[in-house]
């Protein structure tokens, strides 16, 4: 039976830095500067309540978009439900439910 | 000529106030408790090498008082308008966990604070507050350290040897029991630090694992849920255990900030007022070492002072 | 007496512009009013002949004319809308008056009564026409000195304007003033000119600016006297809301955005500016805290929260397309539900207390009602489900006081998400993600009547508002966790320790404003304590600055609105600040000096422990 290793592994390829465009990364970032203070503590998937749930993690979500991996990125912020809960743990006070937002309207449906 | 005054008796004082002695000058430590050694009175074994607080601090108040340095005790310092010379060694405050309400410090059994764990050991009793022995502990690094919800944004520095020291002395303690320390980033920054971590994860058999607890709940037989994400591996996890250790910070003592030294370096122990002078962890969080180097430093610094002034 | 032509050259600029003025008012009004929905139109129709009519007359007359809620707020302002519209009023009713005092009854075209002292050589002349003028005079002359002045009119910020605005200001500034040259210096036909084309020009404008509000707040008044309402999806009815806002400005002062956290073009007045002229973007849709402090204000009394609302659904609504089925693991599946239950500890112990109160059957004469009082009457024993909700769940010590209380009640209790549950719907619902909300609210309204629970009990206000207004919950009695605690203390089923220390009380904003509790708490605070308010407090308390409402402000703006809050408490000389919501709870107490705590966590300190 094949493991679930959750939602990036399953990308058969690597991360290519060369080949990722990163402008819409970067256009995210300058519109909400705090998007990329994540010191990667988990805390927002830890206590998230979709996460809790289903396979949504918004730690590797926003990470993945900040490398520029955006397939899919869409349909996992789909999943979050905006209570708010993870802004209130994050360590670097990073307006998450921003954030969630903030990637939908940039992304689209990638 | 006036005295000068060190505030604070704790490791940085006294040194600060031993310097002085030795360099001819006479200092007066003002100290708020009632006893000389501050933070390390608290403290049991140091890092790394094990070395039992006591018996540091023993022989520097045997030196204090051997060198007839006066002393006033239970005395809180206010007169900063003096033009005699100061040296604030006021070190530093530890965290009040309760602020972090979710890790439920004050509300549930069997949490506890590294200041608690160290307090334990130095009473002689270690364990849940039945008095059985946990099977399962957790540790939380971080708590009140790199947190801008708690106003407290600086790295407290020494908690990830703490917790790593701590893991592994309830380990030899309590070989049965499994313990898990959940880190954000593990800073081995000292001198044998890095070795000690190791150690705790080979020697010692102490789990790490890279996630930031987000909150802890009861169960119903009395134990402590904790949910954190595993971010190595990229899922949420639960565990439930039988004892929480966090792992506090340092919270500054200038109205909860720490002071600010004139620069960070030579002039780390000088404010903007040329009569006062900073020695230990009221600058920043330090090391015990760090701290008694510090008040060499700030003792030469008054003297290079005295002899420029007068 | 001769017959008079009523024409000369000068008259054309006003024509012209009162056409075009009635040309666009009609259109837009028209348009409006078809495009209404279906049943809104119903309500026209039925309520049309009623009393509501009449009370719509009576409001035109107070507000439209007087400016009644204006005076309330601010009565310089006050003054210097009543000179103007009730003078400018009483000018044309007057003047129509005096025309047919001079003249009889006959026909006399519309630049005839305007321009009379013209056409008649100001030979027929009434005083009290003068003093009319001088009263309009004296509310432009505030006019002016507000556009440059704002702050010695009690504003400390007035409104931004836009270019029809400039147009129309700048032309309304000379009507009155050229009117009086012109009127006695009748010959001078340069001031009659400039009257006219002042006239002109403020009449083309009007309709483009936000002088639109003189004549769009008449059927605003009416339709919602007919019971008509903006909701959650935009509808026609919201462009008689936009344009019926004056952009006084009275809006801006009182939001904390502003004040603390400086946002100067996201408050009320200019979001409804941005969205009448088809500017309004994302970041100003989002940024509001939806705390209702402006929209207690309006003296137009627009739906200024809903309308951002529903703005919100049509800039950024994604489709529910079933995204939260996942959720439905936890809402389905009983034995979860159960397990939350036992994990809490609560068994139901068979106290004397609980003889007492649990089962009582609502004898209670207590204005809130009794606690078995519920519609479905055939269960006979109460029984309550606790949904604290996400923010709740993050403060244990609410879930612990809680715990106490309950079992100090002897109530039995069903914990509905204290092992995870999912959302309640509001935060989504904020965002204008309506249909996903719906569904999030459906799964829990089914979680709910499975478990056969009489009474819905919540600490988080934020939870409480969507029970009540979207949630469909046949025969449970939603409760606020204050509610519940001020019930029980009426009913003797508490036993409390009553102490002097001086507490201070923040309302939190979906709790006071949003669900109108303002009572209850503070009658569970007496019993503790003695309640010492802020200096803003009730309806006119201030925010957290943690709404879930705003999707924009950063921590830096969050942490400066709470500092703001906190000294205000701090200036009360309590001992400790006692909310009822786990957001406003973590907000406040970030900052602030004084412990901050939950009603519950004062509640179960002072219980009586026998």
């Amino acid at each position: 039976m094949a493991i679930d290793f959750g939602y990036s592994v399953s990308q058969p390829r690597a991360v290519d830095l060369d080949r990722n465009d990163l402008s819409l990364a970067r256009e995210i970032v300058r519109e909400m500067p705090e998007f990329s203070a994540c010191i990667a503590c988990g805390g927002c998937t830890a206590t998230c309540t979709a996460g809790n749930l289903t396979s949504f993690n918004f730690r590797l979500v926003q990470t993945l978009v900040r490398r520029g991996e955006y397939a899919g990125a869409y349909a996992e912020m789909n999943k979050c439900m905006l209570c708010g809960k993870c802004r209130l743990v994050c360590p670097r006070g990073i307006n998450t439910r921003g954030v969630v937002r903030l990637i939908k309207r940039k992304l689209g449906d990638y | 000529m006036k005295k000068v005054v060190v505030v604070g008796g704790g490791v940085a004082g006294m040194q600060t106030a031993l310097s002085l002695k030795e360099r001819g000058v006479e200092p007066v430590i003002v100290e708020r408790t009632g006893a000389l050694g501050g933070k390390l009175r608290n403290f049991h074994l140091l890092f790394p090498s094990m070395t039992p607080a006591a018996e540091v601090l023993k022989s520097f108040t045997d030196q204090v008082a051997s060198s007839g340095i006066e002393v006033r005790l239970n005395e809180e310092f206010s007169d900063f308008s003096t033009d005699a010379p100061i040296v604030i060694a006021s070190g530093f405050n530890v965290f009040d966990a309760r602020l972090k309400e979710e890790y439920g410090y004050g509300i549930y059994d069997n949490v506890y604070t590294t200041v608690d764990v160290e307090r334990m050991f130095n009473e002689g009793k270690v364990g849940l507050k039945d008095g059985s022995v946990p099977r399962r502990i957790a540790f939380v690094h971080c708590v009140g350290s790199r947190d801008e919800k708690v106003d407290q944004r600086h790295c407290s520095k020494v908690c990830c040897i703490t917790g790593v020291k701590q893991a592994m002395e309830l380990a030899s303690l309590w070989p049965d029991a499994e313990i898990f320390n959940f880190y954000m980033d593990i800073r081995m920054f000292g001198p044998g630090y890095e070795e000690l971590y190791q150690q705790a994860q080979q020697e010692a058999g102490i789990n790490f694992i890279r996630g930031r607890v987000s909150e802890a709940s009861p169960t119903i037989d009395g134990r402590i849920q904790i949910k954190a994400e595993d971010t190595l591996i990229g899922r949420p996890m639960k565990m439930t255990v039988d004892m929480l250790v966090l792992i506090v910070g340092m919270r500054g003592t200038d109205g909860g900030k720490f002071y600010r030294p004139r620069d960070l370096f030579g002039g780390s122990v000088l404010s903007d007022r040329p009569n006062v002078f900073y020695a230990g962890a009221a600058t920043a969080p330090k090391t015990v070492g760090e701290s008694i180097a510090e008040g060499v430093m700030a003792a030469e610094k008054v003297v290079q002072y005295l002899n420029d002034g007068n | 007496m001769e017959i008079i032509s009523f024409y000369s050259g000068f008259v054309i600029p006003f024509l012209v512009g009162v056409s075009v003025l009635f040309a666009v008012v009609v259109y837009k009004f028209g348009r409006w009013f078809v495009r209404l929905p279906v049943e809104d139109r119903r309500l026209v129709r039925k309520n049309f002949f009623s009393r509501a009519t009449v009370r719509a007359l009576g409001e035109c007359f107070m507000e439209c004319l007087l400016h009644r809620k204006i005076w309330k707020v601010n009565p310089t302002l006050g003054y210097m809308h009543t000179a103007f519209a009730f003078g400018w009023f009483l000018l044309i009713v007057v003047g129509w008056v005096e025309t047919v005092a001079y003249l009889g009854w006959r026909f006399v075209p519309l630049q005839g009564h305007i321009f009379f002292k013209f056409f008649t050589g100001g030979e027929h002349h009434w005083l009290v026409m003068d003093i009319l003028l001088w009263y309009v005079l004296s509310g432009l002359v505030l006019a002016v000195y507000k556009r440059f002045r704002s702050r010695t009119l009690g504003m400390r910020r007035t409104t931004k304007l836009t270019f029809g605005d400039r147009v129309a200001l700048s032309s309304l500034w000379f009507i009155f003033p050229l009117r009086l040259l012109a009127e006695n210096f009748s010959g001078v036909m340069a001031f009659w000119w400039g009257y006219s084309i002042a006239l002109g020009i403020f009449f083309v404008a009007m309709p483009f600016s936000r002088y639109m509000h003189i004549f769009t707040e008449v059927p605003l008044i009416f339709l919602r006297r007919w019971g008509i309402r903006s909701g959650e999806r935009e509808s026609s009815f919201d462009h008689f809301q936009l344009e019926a806002c004056s952009r006084c400005g009275i809006c801006i002062d009182p939001c904390q955005l502003q004040r603390d956290a400086g946002f100067r073009d996201v408050q009320s007045a200019y979001f409804i500016r941005d969205r009448r002229y088809n500017r309004l973007t994302r970041r100003v849709a989002d940024n509001c805290l939806m705390c209702g402090r402006c929209e207690g204000r309006c003296p137009v009394g627009l739906q200024l929260d809903t309308l951002r609302l529903n703005s919100r659904h049509t800039l950024s609504g994604t489709p529910a397309d079933g995204r939260f089925e996942y959720a439905r693991k936890i809402t389905n599946n009983p034995v979860i539900s159960n397990e939350c239950e036992k994990s809490t500890g609560q068994t139901v112990i068979a106290s004397e207390n609980e003889a007492i109160c649990s089962n009582s059957q609502s004898s209670s004469s207590h204005p809130l009602g009794g606690r078995g009082e519920t519609k479905n009457s055939q269960l006979s024993t109460p029984r309550i489900g606790f949904f604290g909700g996400c923010m709740t769940l993050l403060s244990p010590r609410i879930l612990q006081s809680m715990e106490q209380i309950f079992a100090a009640s002897g109530d039995d209790v069903w914990w509905a998400d204290r092992n995870g549950g999912i959302c309640c719907g509001r935060p989504l619902k904020l965002s204008g993600d309506i249909d996903a909300a719906r569904d999030m609210m459906q799964m829990n309204t089914q979680l709910f009547e499975a478990q056969g629970i009489t009474t819905l009990v919540t600490s988080c206000p934020i939870c409480l508002r969507v029970f009540r207004e979207d949630y469909r919950l046949e025969g449970i009695e939603v409760l606020h966790h204050s509610e519940y605690i001020a019930r029980l203390i009426a009913e003797g089923c508490l036993s409390l320790r009553d102490s002097d220390e001086k507490m201070t009380y923040h309302d939190p904003c979906e709790l006071g404003r949003g669900c109108g509790i303002y009572d209850a708490p503070r009658q569970v605070l007496a019993s503790v304590g003695e309640l010492v308010e802020p200096a803003e407090t009730r309806s006119e308390a201030l925010c957290c600055g943690s709404s879930l409402a705003n999707f924009v402000v950063d921590d830096a703006s969050q942490v400066a609105m709470a500092r703001a809050v906190g000294a205000a408490f701090e200036a009360t000389g309590a001992a400790r600040v006692v909310t009822a919501c786990p957001l406003c709870k973590k907000a406040i107490g970030r900052t602030s000096s004084l412990p901050t705590l939950d009603l519950a966590e004062v509640v179960a300190e002072k219980l009586n422990n026998d």
